[in-house]
């Protein structure tokens, strides 16, 4: 019927595309990660020795604590996201009436529309050090300058996305889901928290997981809110690696956190697959 | 199918019998009671929090004092987006983006029908696996891809700033285009194209009266994704720009983290302007629920 001569010429400009700006790139990072940098250079010195120092440089605690910074808040959003997200889908999925349904999927997906930035820059209005609520923090006696409180504003700035975000996946997962099961367990006596907790709860397991793994997906992955709301104290990875470019150009040093950045949001993929599997078997 | 449904039915009573069964410590109503309650309180507390700071951006911009005083403001005017109007950093950054974000779309739409179109012909497995592979720059950290384009362009001599991001911002969008323009792809009815042919058209008559107008809807709504993914990117343009050629989000990154001006609050308003007119295009090409069911991974 179709020719595979005529498929590959139909795939060939995306290929190209792929190859020219996604995998070559990616290969040029790895193999900058092996080379030894030299201060006051820009890139590594060609043709030099191989080492794998810039990556033994990362088991150093102040680059742990990078990582772990980025690591805890990703998986503080994605769990609160859950736990919020998940009434709020359901209230949609089963909504008595269509406009509702309607309504709020528009305004969330609206959520999701709006720019990143002006998301940021709200928030930083709202909750920043010299933003609308302020004067409301002095009274309360928080310090809108301590390390605890950026941490809030970031956690802050994840949830504004991760929260539309699980929402429209646990919609799509509890409509998926036979209403009976949890009407029976109702009709049968059950409260319904029980029945939720554990009738709805555990066949969307897989949406749930699937939430999750977006939500842990795009906080560790975070640049822009960081890079805004931790105003210069608290870094992402993601900053850490512009830092490496901007600032010092040390970008053997980038490149080898790159490759480790890039491992671990692969591996985080394929446990979290794994996981859901396992967790829709048992 | 009906074992299973039959075998969780069967499930659902052992487990509530066994609940019910169970002494209960607060009366069953009173439960249900404080779980409406807890509900909608959590319903209320996160429609306050993704709402208020928009609701503070979007009065905050109709302020009529000099200095961000506390809110509500006491008194609206429009000189904010008077200022907008006549601040040449963030002009020349929205029309860079907005000319970089028309080229890729264009670019990514007709490069990602292509890609998709050849891969629906393949068999099921070969299809899973190439899908996957043109997907995969949606879970790559914005970050790792600009500084990688960065080391790879640096290996030639002046590449035209524009073109840089240009090349950037096709990377992150194909995965948009190819992937709606599959669920577009998708929804047509194998029915039709057999019609089509046992009435006597060929495969080419097939394809531009059947399979390429069913499939625009899918088309147009990779293009809506596209282009708001460009319009919205900074870890990959950052990499890619200069001090001359910037797009707006990076114009509006340097000017939140160095001044307080409440312009900013009004380019904030005109972008969100352009959100509700993106929103509005792809619920009539394509219907909000059906775009947002396979669309929401939106990493950056």
């Amino acid at each position: 019927m179709k020719s595979a001569r005529y498929k590959l010429l139909l795939l060939l400009p995306a290929v190209a595309v792929f190859v020219l700006f996604l995998v070559f790139p990616i290969l040029i990072v790895l193999n900058e990660s092996f080379h030894t940098f030299e201060p006051g250079r820009i890139g590594s010195v060609e043709g030099g020795p191989l080492t794998l120092a810039n990556y033994a440089e990362l088991f150093q605690p102040v680059y742990g604590q990078y990582f772990a910074q980025t690591y805890v808040l990703a998986i503080c959003s994605s769990a609160v996201s859950i736990v919020f997200a998940f009434p709020i889908a359901y209230c949609i999925a089963r909504a008595e009436f269509a406009w509702m349904q309607k309504a709020s999927i528009s305004a969330i997906v609206g959520l999701m529309f709006l720019s990143s930035l002006v998301r940021v820059y709200a928030l930083e209005l709202t909750f920043g050090s010299t933003g609308v609520l302020a004067p409301l923090m002095s009274i309360m006696d928080i310090n809108t300058n301590s390390r605890l409180y950026i941490n809030f504003v970031i956690l802050a700035g994840l949830l504004q996305y991760c929260i539309p975000m699980s929402i429209l996946i646990l919609i799509g997962a509890i409509k998926n889901l036979n209403p009976r099961l949890t009407e029976a367990a109702l009709s049968l006596g059950a409260p319904a928290l029980a029945a939720h907790l554990t009738v709805t709860i555990p066949l969307s397991i897989r949406g749930i997981v699937s939430a999750f793994l977006v939500s842990m997906t795009l906080g560790v992955s975070a640049f822009v809110i960081p890079l805004i709301l931790g105003r210069g104290r608290i870094l992402f990875i993601s900053n850490l690696i512009y830092s490496r470019f901007s600032e010092i150009a040390n970008y053997p040093s980038g490149a080898a956190i790159s490759i480790v950045m890039m491992v671990l949001a692969l591996l985080l993929i394929l446990v979290m697959s794994r996981l859901a599997t396992s967790l829709e078997r048992a | 199918m009906l074992s299973t449904k039959e075998r969780l039915n069967a499930e659902v009573t052992v487990r509530t019998k066994a609940l019910v069964s169970a002494k209960p410590i607060l009366s069953k109503r009173r439960v249900d009671s404080l779980l409406t309650v807890a509900v909608t309180a959590i319903i209320a507390v996160t429609a306050l929090f993704l709402l208020f700071p928009v609701v503070v951006t979007v009065l905050m911009a109709f302020d009529a004092r000099d200095y961000i005083g506390p809110f509500p403001p006491t008194e609206l005017s429009t000189r904010w987006f008077g200022k907008l109007l006549e601040d040449t950093y963030i002009w020349a950054g929205f029309k860079t983006s907005l000319l970089l974000a028309a080229a890729t779309t264009a670019a990514a739409a007709a490069i990602g029908a292509l890609a998709a179109l050849a891969i629906s012909w393949m068999s099921p497995r070969w299809r899973d696996f190439v899908t996957t592979m043109f997907l995969s720059p949606l879970v790559l950290p914005g970050v790792i891809i600009g500084f990688g384009l960065l080391m790879f362009f640096a290996a030639f001599n002046q590449v035209p700033v524009f073109l840089k991001l240009f090349a950037g911002h096709l990377i992150i969008t194909l995965p948009f285009t190819i992937r709606m323009t599959l669920v577009g792809l998708a929804g047509i009815s194998q029915t039709l194209r057999e019609a089509a042919l046992s009435l006597g058209a060929n495969e080419r008559q097939v394809f531009f009266t059947i399979t390429l107008p069913l499939a625009k809807n899918g088309i147009a709504a990779g293009a809506i994704f596209a282009f708001a993914t460009s319009m919205d990117d900074v870890a990959v343009s950052l990499f890619m720009s200069d001090f001359q050629t910037y797009t707006l989000p990076l114009a509006l990154t340097t000017l939140i983290k160095s001044s307080f001006d409440l312009t900013i609050a009004a380019a904030a308003v005109a972008l969100m302007g352009l959100t509700i007119v993106l929103l509005i295009v792809l619920d009539r090409v394509l219907g909000l629920e059906r775009a947002m069911g396979h669309g929401t991974n939106r990493i950056r």
